[in-house]
């Protein structure tokens, strides 16, 4: 079974993103901070990380360029969920080896679908 | 001889009751300004939402400002943090007063640094710029650095503001804790003023025992050493009550050296900070208002009150009384240098109020009480001393100082309460009950001493930009309103 | 004890024998003392009764949140059925079974549809505004919009927003021009999202000012929402608020209204500084060549912040024709004033770079050492 982590400061957003992994079959991890997302990224290996960029202590951009940057864990994919478009920070997060952008608001079946291509590549 | 000691005695007795009923109404009249002031912006501020501002091509853009000396050890964390604020249009410039350790060596690895062709607009009076850095990384571009000659605080500060290229420039202390937030609500009242904002500034919140992680306020706790507490207690009277009320009334002195955003291009034409005095957060602030008066515009100071910036307070006694005995010379010479405000009624509540009242409370106040313990102690080594009346007298300001420390802790209760635990609310009123008792007595002594070091012309400034502006002690400026 | 009963019988000994002996200020002291006493007092009862209660009302909204949240996640992910209309029935019956006389409670479920309805696309969206409608959500926001207070009614129009009940709309303009600036951007915020006859009908009507934060706020809706038919926002570019007229200048600056071109060359001699230098931005950023003139006959009559912004837009429209202007600047005492000509000739993507390389060799070290700046692309301007 793929493991996810989905990392969300909004505790809503991330229960219903949580529930809707757990029905698509994979084993969810979720962290309600950055901090705590930080810990569980550097602890554990997982098929896809899915984070929000805007978070207390610690931002998606910093998780996603330790990931990028660790030997081993650099081809997980990352997913980066943002309310903001703005360029720069799209960029930075291209730049910085991010696999793909989720726009807030989102489709939810759409985002689910896309998760399933990502892990399914990883597991190449 | 004896009946004239008695009559003095009486009339002692009254000065002091008058006094103190004079400094406790003011005090009561503040704390109400700041109840209606924060209860007004915690209520306006609760609809708002602070994402619109990040994103827009319409907000105020902002230069960070961040003076370093002698910051090895910590400046690549610092400038972390301070790269990952929330706002969309922002740069930060670090500028390195002549290190003499390898402070500048560190970023130029880290960032990898490379010099840019730069030349400096010297609009404001600064020492030579040696050079201006860029990152080659594309995702640091944000990033400037600045290396000068040593020539202390106010001097590197100007040289950041002759390289900054934003509409406002927001100056902070490099060791301080910024939250992520904070450029968004200090910019805010930019937008939303009816008159032009000249400048607004933070509360300084104290971050001893708190736990921090790359660079970041991770848990807020009081602080375990009973000196930085008193402080704790201090600053919160200070900020959520003084300086509220002060906003309120538009007649704001003082905004922290550790954070402050100012408008640019009114810094230029006051000519920027003041190299000749150690106070020069607050002498600048005077002078920006004067300025304003002087060109018949009307303008805001704007004071926010969420909790922005954190930074560690000296718990040594010695650095403490050193950063007091600064403070005191910082008012004594800003107050000075603008002595044809005082009740000078064409600069408004600057001049008919702020300054009177930073005059004799802030200034005279210590002394008054020093003169008025050492009459005491005259007195009573003459025997001329109803023992009780004086007791009942000293009971009433220590009840008042009390009663006003509660309130303040009830206004961090009801508006932001930083100390969620339990333990913490409790440790932080009894501390309001040794207070009085414990720190004020020092606080008051490191005045005189800072009263009697200026008066007799020692540490002089003259001598104190060479060393370069900070030591071991907390650059942060506060003032004490008890 | 002998010792604390000796204090409190001094204590009322003084308070009660001997008070009417004291001298005046002594008997002051100890009425205030007395008085601190008290407060001190109540004050501890307070602050410990608030932290009691507020500890209290969190367990509650904790429990309740974790349990709606749980409800409405399900709302979320439900799959069963693509009809809106069977899935919001489905849930209608599990949700009905809520406490919703419970302020608390209807709080958090209405701020809660609010949160999936704002970050979700597709069915989502639909099936939580039947939801909120058949829960009567709806017609508590009306009733929070008809409250006395300007707080709920900012609440109840903030929710009508979120959940875009057009049919509040009217409701609703008629705050757009409130005397409470909060109240006025929240409802103007609304309208602009809600109103589908014509959503900037509140700008014929503003008297108010419509403050700088409120332009950035109602530019973010207007910028970013795709539904929006945008007009010619020329047609404000007469009013007598001025804020009117800056936002609209704002809005012809970013959507690049060339129709506007005229009213912007009449605002060039408008007697507020901001709209007049806004406009010569305007006229920069949309390269209107034509104007380049008109804005040319104010330069010298203007403080150097307008001259500043002419340089610039002279650089951005490039026509060449002021090209001899711009490099007579470096002459100008002002360094300002000459970096931003030197800027301003860089721009012409054609003969900019050499046009700087002939004033190079033709000056002093110290303009050379400016041009070298301003030629060097890592510094930005």
């Amino acid at each position: 079974m793929s493991k996810i982590l989905i990392a969300e400061d909004e505790v809503l957003m991330l229960k219903a993103l949580e529930f809707k992994l757990k029905k698509d079959g994979y084993q969810v991890d979720v962290a309600a901070d950055g901090r705590q997302a930080m810990e569980k990224v550097k602890n554990e290996t997982y098929d896809l990380i899915l984070t929000d960029i805007m978070m207390p202590f610690v931002g998606g951009m910093e998780i996603l360029s330790y990931v990028k940057n660790d030997p081993i864990k650099k081809h997980t994919p990352v997913l980066l969920i943002s309310a903001v478009g703005l360029e720069n920070i799209v960029l930075e997060g291209f730049s910085l080896g991010a696999d793909d952008f989720i726009y807030k608001p989102f489709n939810l079946n759409e985002l689910s679908v896309r998760i399933k291509r990502y892990v399914k590549q990883n597991a190449f | 001889m004896r009946e004239f000691l008695a009559t003095f005695e009486t009339i002692f007795n009254n000065a002091i009751f008058y006094y103190a009923i004079f400094v406790m109404g003011s005090y009561l009249i503040l704390t109400l300004l700041s109840a209606i002031e924060m209860s007004g912006y915690i209520r306006k501020n609760s609809y708002v939402n602070y994402r619109e501002i990040l994103v827009s091509p319409l907000a105020p853009s902002v230069s960070i400002l961040a003076p370093a000396y002698n910051e090895e050890a910590t400046i690549i964390e610092n400038i972390r943090s301070l790269l990952s604020l929330h706002y969309g249009h922002y740069e930060v410039i670090i500028i390195n007063d002549g290190s003499k350790d390898g402070t500048f060596q560190q970023m130029f690895d880290y960032y990898k640094l490379e010099k840019v062709d730069f030349v400096v607009n010297y609009q404001i009076k600064c020492n030579e710029i040696r050079g201006v850095y860029k990152s080659k990384l594309p995702s640091f571009s944000k990033l400037t650095v600045v290396d000068k000659v040593n020539g202390g605080k106010s001097d590197a500060l100007n040289a950041g503001i002759n390289v900054a290229a934003k509409e406002l420039i927001m100056c902070i202390d490099v060791d301080c804790i910024v939250l992520e937030d904070a450029i968004l609500k200090l910019a805010k009242p930019y937008l939303e003023e009816k008159y032009k904002v000249i400048a607004t500034g933070g509360v300084v919140r104290i971050a001893n025992s708190c736990k921090v992680e790359d660079g970041k306020l991770v848990e807020i706790n009081m602080p375990k050493n009973l000196w930085p507490r008193f402080q704790v207690l201090e600053y919160i009277r200070a900020f959520l009550m003084g300086r509220m009320a002060w906003s309120r009334l538009n007649g704001l002195l003082i905004i922290s050296g550790a954070m402050g955003l100012f408008d640019k291009e009114t810094v230029i034409k006051v000519g920027g900070y003041d190299h000749s005095t150690v106070g020069e957060d607050m002498e600048l602030v005077i002078r920006m208002r004067r300025y304003m008066y002087e060109q018949d515009r009307r303008f805001k100071v704007v004071y926010i009150p969420d909790p922005l910036c954190w930074t560690e307070a000296p718990q040594d006694l010695q650095i403490l009384g050193r950063q007091r005995n600064r403070w005191t010379r910082g008012t004594i010479e800003s107050l000075w240098m603008h002595k044809d405000l005082f009740f000078n009624p064409r600069y408004g509540v600057l001049g008919m109020l702020s300054y009177p009242y930073w005059l004799f409370f802030e200034w005279m106040a210590p002394i008054i009480e020093f003169l008025g313990i050492t009459v005491f102690i005259l007195l009573a080594f003459m025997g001329n001393i109803n023992w009780e009346f004086s007791f009942i007298l000293i009971a009433m300001v220590y009840f008042f100082s009390i009663t006003l420390s509660t309130i303040a802790i009830l206004f961090e209760e009801m508006s932001y309460q930083q100390y969620t635990k339990g333990t913490d609310l409790v440790k932080l009123l009894l501390s309001a009950f040794l207070e009085p008792i414990m720190y004020h007595p020092l606080t008051v002594y490191w005045s005189i001493k800072g009263n009697l070091d200026k008066f007799t012309g020692k540490n002089n400034w003259g001598a104190m930009t060479r060393k370069g502006f900070k030591s071991t002690e907390a650059a942060t400026e506060t003032k004490q309103t008890t | 004890m002998n010792f604390f009963g000796t204090i409190f019988s001094y204590i009322r000994e003084t308070y009660v024998d001997r008070l009417s002996y004291f001298p005046s200020n002594i008997k002051i002291s100890l009425m205030i003392i007395l008085f601190c006493a008290i407060a001190i007092v109540e004050l501890y009862i307070y602050i410990i009764f608030r932290r009691v209660i507020k500890a209290n009302q969190n367990k509650q909204t904790k429990y309740w949140k974790e349990r709606i949240g749980n409800m409405l996640a399900s709302v979320v992910v439900y799959d069963e059925s693509e009809n809106t209309a069977e899935i919001a029935v489905h849930f209608y019956d599990k949700l009905k079974k809520l406490p919703l006389k419970n302020s608390t409670v209807n709080q958090i479920l209405t701020s809660e549809i609010i949160t999936y309805h704002k970050n979700f696309t597709g069915k989502i969206p639909e099936v939580l505004a039947l939801l909120y409608a058949k829960l009567k959500l709806d017609k508590r926001s009306k009733k929070k919009i008809d409250s006395k207070h300007w707080e709920t009614k900012i609440e109840g129009i903030r929710e009508a927003n979120e959940m875009g009940i057009s049919e509040m709309a009217e409701e609703i303009i008629k705050y757009t021009d409130d005397e409470n600036g909060l109240l006025r951007m929240e409802a103007q915020a609304a309208y602009l999202k809600l109103s589908n006859k014509d959503p900037f009908h509140f700008l014929d009507r503003a008297q108010e000012r419509i403050l700088d934060w409120h332009q950035l706020v109602l530019f973010e809706i207007i910028t970013k929402n795709k539904k929006l038919t945008i007009p010619s926002f020329s047609k404000w570019l007469r009013s007598p608020n001025d804020t009117v007229v800056m936002f609209c200048l704002k809005l012809i600056d970013h959507f690049m209204q060339f129709d506007a071109a005229e009213e912007v060359q009449r605002l060039l001699k408008h007697h507020n500084t901001r709209i007049v230098k806004k406009s010569i931005e305007i006229i920069g950023k949309l390269e209107l060549e034509e104007l380049e003139k008109h804005m040319f006959e104010i330069y010298f009559d203007h403080t150097d912040e307008i001259k500043l912004e002419i340089l610039n837009s002279l650089g951005k429209i490039s026509s060449g024709k002021y090209a001899d202007f711009l490099s007579s600047r470096i002459h100008s005492n002002d360094s300002k004033i000459k970096r931003a000509a030197l800027y301003a000739i860089k721009r012409d993507a054609d003969h900019g770079e050499a046009r700087l390389l002939e004033i190079y060799h033709h000056t002093s070290p110290e303009n050379q050492a400016l041009i070298t700046h301003v030629l060097d692309n890592r510094i930005k301007q």
